[in-house]
């Protein structure tokens, strides 16, 4: 996947440099620079630094697959931990347990709550968010889900909307 | 001198002490030492998930709370590093070394006291050398011209790419990306629309703090899913300050109190540096440490040095991190960088005219910053059990929390459905720089900074005439100039002279 996400960082400069050129002026009249001169500067170094990055990932992978690099590893929670803590991907480190599927479900339903927050309100979409989320990955507690998929966007639709006077979408209930 | 000091000092703790000044540091102090105790939640996410939380505070007090988040984490990140040997933070790594063992050896009450002890003192320290360099800096400042600005942004934003070692290629092109998101919208030296697609939304440009709690909140909220921690149980552990052996024994301070005065001193140099921060200022502080020591072989196995010197250099550097920032509104980490965009959100320019046009802020902020230290050493010693117990909440019941406060955030700035989207789309990125070693850190560094490296960069030009010669003409700019470019040419030229030294030994091993 690195490659990949390499691959569409490198996409997007290059479309990022083509519609600056193509939209932007670069030059004034008076040969002064223009709103376009400084994302060219951005979208040309971009584009050069990604496809030099591009490069750089797809000659690791080859390399790793040449060498089988790929065949998983024994978990070190502790190298994994530390790791962690200095930004670095620890899973590279000793190809600990990937949980990619749980973050594909998380994001899917994060989506849905961002879709939902106009049609049915801050507070629905919140309450629904919790309890598909904890009906996922807590399923042993359904008391414990339900009270606190109730309690913890209660209280936070109270704090935002009513002490915080924040504008936060309502629904057909007036929530 | 003295008069002025005290003066101001007086001016900003009648704001800081201030009933809703101090409730509002308390919260943020406490808010910040919960922030420090979960993993892979660091600073710069605290800070941008709760900055929605300050709407209807008056700018002054939001500061001063967001400010209590930022250097609050410093103290509570150590608090798992010494317990379970993971670091709450990257700030507080440095601080497992010895932080562990020392637990290990059944002496983690000394050790949870002598960190808040360390903590206390550097940042004290740190906040001292603020409010006696803030306002000299800013005096120098003053006749910084676009060069210098640009410069010192430039330097800021390649140390913090250095930093990444083996990853600081991927670091370059974050920034690249924060500066490309920061030019959409209207262009203002000319008034044309850029990137906009014709959305009235994307006019006032991509709003940092989407971007910001997107890359810093959903993106290391999905990484710690990906790594598997809401699956894992919650740790329960059990501490009490009425324990015998929970206060530090006279020999731990006698030895270590020289370690307080280095760590802070090293801190506080590496805060200041722009781009360098926490995490560098306590591992230097650890390995000068251990340089200096006569008996280095003990550190790594629970020596209290080892634990107290990068204490002392993180909460110092936290503190060193906001003199650029108030002096010269350039900040060099990514915590300092969403604290700047806060400042922005309320309408505050920093900058060397800030003291003078604002003193009440600065000097509320700097001495919030003293009460701050006095808070967080009393929560950090009598409230650790009650921290503890938050190690109790199983990561599956934080997922929520977090979530719902990005989300509900998010769209409560501004209204934004367009933002909140946004915010998701940050959210995935921000998982895969993550994941795929890139820095979100530079990216809304880059993003914050954006359209004043523009300015500065296009008026350097337009004044040199198309030369750039302004970059060396000028004193300040020249030095400025000559330090980017070491910056810039040091890993080439230690790479070509190792690639040298090493054809020379093969060609010795073929000859010889």
């Amino acid at each position: 996947m690195k490659k990949w996400f390499a691959a569409a960082l490198l996409l997007l400069a290059v479309g990022y440099t083509i519609y600056g050129l193509s939209t932007l002026t670069l030059v004034t009249s008076s040969g002064r620079p223009a709103a376009g001169f400084f994302p060219l500067m951005i979208g040309v170094l971009l584009v050069l630094s990604c496809a030099v990055n591009l490069w750089r990932d797809v000659r690791e992978w080859t390399t790793e697959k040449q060498t089988g690099a790929f065949a998983p590893h024994k978990p070190d929670p502790e190298a994994e931990a530390k790791a962690d803590a200095f930004g670095v991907d620890a899973h590279a480190i000793d190809g600990g347990p990937e949980y990619a599927r749980d973050v594909v479900i998380v994001f899917v339903y994060i989506c849905g709550f961002v879709a939902l927050l106009k049609p049915v309100g801050a507070l629905m979409a919140m309450v629904l968010f919790m309890l598909a989320f904890l009906f996922t990955f807590n399923r042993a507690h359904v008391v414990g889900n339900v009270v606190y998929s109730l309690a913890l966007p209660g209280f936070l639709y109270g704090l935002f909307k009513v002490l915080l006077n924040a504008s936060l979408p309502t629904g057909p209930l007036g929530f | 001198m003295l008069a002025d000091f005290v003066s101001n000092l007086s001016l900003g703790l009648s704001i800081a002490a201030s009933p809703e000044g101090f409730l509002f540091l308390v919260i943020g102090a406490f808010l910040g030492m919960i922030v420090g105790l979960f993993p892979g939640f660091g600073p710069a996410a605290g800070i941008a998930v709760l900055i929605p939380m300050t709407f209807g505070l008056e700018p002054t007090i939001a500061i001063i709370m967001l400010a209590g988040i930022y250097y609050g984490s410093m103290y509570g990140g150590t608090i798992t590093s010494i317990l379970i040997n993971t670091p709450g933070e990257s700030a507080t790594v440095a601080s497992t070394i010895d932080g562990y063992p020392l637990a290990q050896k059944g002496r983690a009450g000394p050790a949870l006291v002598m960190q808040a002890i360390a903590s206390f003192f550097g940042g004290t320290v740190g906040v001292i050398l603020i409010t006696a360099l803030a306002p000299s800096l800013a005096n120098f400042a003053a006749s910084f011209g676009p060069s210098e600005y640009f410069l010192i942004i430039a330097l800021g934003l390649l140390m913090l790419t250095t930093m990444m070692g083996d990853n600081k290629f991927k670091g370059f092109i974050s920034a690249l990306i924060g500066f490309a998101v920061g030019t959409v919208g209207v262009d203002v030296m000319s008034g044309q629309q850029r990137y906009t697609f014709g959305s009235p939304e994307l006019i006032g440009g991509v709003y940092f703090v989407a971007v910001a709690i997107g890359l810093f909140g959903i993106g290391e909220l999905l990484y710690c899913i990906f790594c598997g921690q809401h699956r894992q149980p919650a740790k329960r552990l059990r501490i009490s300050f009425r324990d015998k052996e929970f206060w530090p024994s006279k020999k731990d301070y006698q030895e270590s109190r020289f370690t307080f005065w280095r760590g802070s001193a090293i801190g506080f140099i590496a805060g200041v540096l722009p781009g360098s921060g926490a995490t560098l200022g306590s591992i230097i502080g650890y390995s000068v440490e251990k340089k200096v020591a006569k008996d280095p072989e003990k550190f790594g196995k629970g020596e209290m040095r080892g634990l107290v010197a990068p204490e002392a250099a993180n909460n110092a550097a936290s503190a060193g991190a906001m003199v650029p920032l108030i002096s010269l509104g350039i900040p060099g980490s990514g915590a300092t960088a969403v604290l700047l965009g806060a400042f922005l959100m309320w309408g505050l320019q920093p900058g060397p005219l800030l003291i003078v046009n604002d003193p009440g802020f600065v000097w509320g902020l700097i001495a919030s910053m003293y009460l701050g230290n006095m808070i967080l050493v009393t929560m950090s010693i009598f409230a650790i059990p009650l921290f503890v117990k938050f190690l109790d909440i199983p990561y599956v019941n934080v997922v929520p929390v977090i979530v719902l406060l990005c989300v509900i955030g998010a769209f409560a700035i501004n209204a934004s459905i367009v933002e909140t989207w946004i915010l998701v789309i940050s959210g995935l990125i921000g998982f895969a720089m993550k994941k795929y070693g890139y820095s979100p850190a530079a990216t809304v560094l880059a993003l914050v900074l954006g359209s004043m490296a523009e300015e500065t960069f296009l008026q350097t030009y337009i004044i040199s005439q198309g030369t750039m010669s302004l970059f060396w003409e000028r004193p300040v700019s020249l030095v400025l100039f000559i330090i980017v470019l070491a910056v810039l040419l040091a890993p080439v030229l230690i790479a070509a002279l190792g690639h040298a030294r090493q054809s020379k030994d093969t060609l010795k091993r073929e000859t010889g």
